[in-house]
């Protein structure tokens, strides 16, 4: 057995993975800059606030050389916000709220005005592109600014980072009690959601289809991956001899349609390529 | 292409090198994200691996020698209290960069294992003309009185072009199969008439050769500006829902993997 743990990364993996999330730390005493395999990390003076990740900002946490800033989003008041949102408001009955922006995409209000989702690439020793993702996104950072009409949005890994900082660094956090009760009354509403999409799967099992799940994080994915990917499947099989005969049926058209050639036939090919 | 991308690819030339260590890390990161996802085996990305290995070395080198130092002198521990701090850091990182490593190896031997022949077959089928090899078989199956299930391996030592696999994984496959297939002929397929010893068995329309299903369904993450799902690539192509940049999806894993390599693994994470 070359490798024992399922498909999909599990949820101990994640928590790995949610540790390369880059937070904001004040430290305590002095370091100079390390090269990492990770990428540098700046030299740490205090009290001058740096960008670490995670799992180094924990490791100097729990040293005492440390104190960790909570990102933005980790606030009592951010927190009830989201969850009211999350629980009341009309748009997000059967969705989750919306998640940070990605770089190059606009807000809601600047797609109103027509503003277009702009994808700035980096470009890879390889010269591919690459566009950077969660955990490699400052969407944990502390904000100096934080504007008073945008509720901070929910991160990929909100679970595992908001549950490791109320480990590691409750004593840095504003009200760690009233935050763990938000957070576990944020994860039953969002739970909820993802339930009552099941009866939307039929749509990802056909061919081309698929189930959008916009703003759903990590860890929620994780819990629902070997469920949703079940059910999925199953529905995939029963389905297959449906699906197999629409294809034919297609193929079929479009052989007659080659027959007639008509004008409209001849533009939908050239569309295509 | 706007000036920007212009820019950027002249820019990534020159002395890019801290920059190029997070850009790779984050790149092994998602390529082992997408590994332990998907059904089939990923293509090899080899200069990558190289440059990540190589630091890793690199890395074991540091290490060691910081911790000679800490070990021998005595006043230099009193000149340096981080010592011990900026070892244990390297180590953790280290050992994380490591961990991904493993379970990103280990992950693709356990998908090679089990569908080897597959992996072996396609190797195969790329290199020669699929009629001619087809019939060379059935001609040797004639031939051979003494056909033993080994016969039927595809024989890879020629093959130059071995994607999606790297290429002691390549050798590794056909020495397992080659195991396999002599315990599978010493312990049953031996007593069976010459003409069914065949591994690669297609009679009856029914191949014995098991792929990995690649209708399985992933959850991908839209980077690009739009990506279209695209299913049934070679029975005329059909395309279904179109992602959106930030949308998450739960897509069949065949709707986006005809996406080319650069831009696969920049447009969607798991």
């Amino acid at each position: 057995m070359a490798f024992p743990l399922p498909r999909g990364i599990t949820p101990t993996e994640i928590a790995f993975l949610a540790e390369m999330e880059t937070v904001t730390v004040v430290p305590r005493q002095r370091l100079e800059g390390l090269e990492l395999l990770g990428g540098p990390i700046e030299p740490l003076v205090p009290p001058r606030r740096a960008s670490l990740p995670l799992w180094l900002a924990l490791l100097l946490k729990r040293q005492r050389r440390a104190n960790i800033m909570p990102p933005p989003w980790l606030h009592p008041e951010a927190l009830s916000l989201l969850l009211e949102i999350e629980s009341q408001h009309q748009d997000y009955k059967n969705a989750f709220s919306p998640p940070p922006r990605l770089p190059g995409q606009p807000s809601i209000r600047e797609l109103q005005d027509g503003a277009m989702p702009v994808a700035r690439p980096q470009y890879t020793r390889d010269g591919d592109k690459y566009y950077p993702a969660p955990p490699f996104l400052p969407q944990n950072v502390a904000q100096s600014t934080i504007s008073r009409d945008e509720v901070p949005p929910l991160p990929f890994h909100w679970v595992e980072v908001g549950n490791m900082l109320l480990d590691a660094a409750s004593d840095d956090l504003v009200d760690p009690d009233q935050v763990r009760r938000l957070l576990k009354d944020l994860r039953e509403v969002r739970m909820a959601k993802m339930r009552s999409g099941v009866d939307v799967m039929d749509a990802a099992a056909t061919g081309g289809g698929g189930v959008a799940l916009t703003g759903v994080g990590a860890m929620e994915i994780s819990e629902e991956r070997g469920f949703l990917t079940g059910v999925v499947d199953g529905l995939r099989k029963i389905g297959a001899s449906k699906e197999q005969a629409r294809r034919e049926q297609m193929a079929e058209q479009r052989a007659n349609g080659g027959y007639n050639g008509t004008q409209d036939d001849e533009e939908e090919d050239y569309m295509e390529f | 292409m706007d000036i920007d991308d212009i820019l950027a690819s002249v820019d990534r030339g020159a002395g890019a090198s801290a920059e190029s260590t997070a850009l790779d890390h984050q790149q092994l990161t998602r390529f082992w994200v997408a590994e332990r996802a998907v059904s089939e085996v990923l293509p090899w990305p080899a200069p990558l691996m190289e440059r990540v290995m190589d630091r890793v070395r690199l890395q074991i080198e540091t290490i060691e020698d910081l911790a000679a130092s800490s070990g021998e002198a005595t006043p230099t521990a009193t000149h340096n209290p981080n010592l011990n701090l900026r070892l244990s850091i390297l180590q953790t990182d280290l050992a994380r960069t490591q961990y991904i490593i493993r379970s990103l190896l280990r992950q693709r031997l356990s998908k090679l294992t089990k569908h080897s022949m597959h992996y072996l077959v396609q190797l195969a089928s790329r290199s020669k003309n699929p009629l001619s090899q087809s019939q060379s078989q059935s001609q040797s199956q004639s031939q051979n009185p003494n056909m033993t299930p080994e016969d039927s391996i595809p024989d890879i030592s020629t093959i130059d072009n071995i994607s999606p696999l790297s290429e002691p994984e390549a050798t590794f496959v056909h020495a397992h199969q080659t195991l396999l297939a002599g315990h599978y002929g010493g312990s049953f397929m031996g007593a069976f008439p010459r003409a069914l010893r065949r591994l690669d068995d297609n009679a009856g329309g029914t191949s014995m050769v098991q792929g990995p299903e690649i209708k399985e369904v992933v959850f991908a993450r839209c980077l690009g500006v739009e990506v279209p799902v695209i299913v049934g690539a070679e029975d005329g192509e059909e395309v279904g829902v179109t992602m959106r940049m930030g949308d998450v999806w739960v897509v069949r894993w065949e709707g986006i993997r005809g996406l080319g390599r650069g831009e696969r693994l920049s447009y969607y994470d798991l």
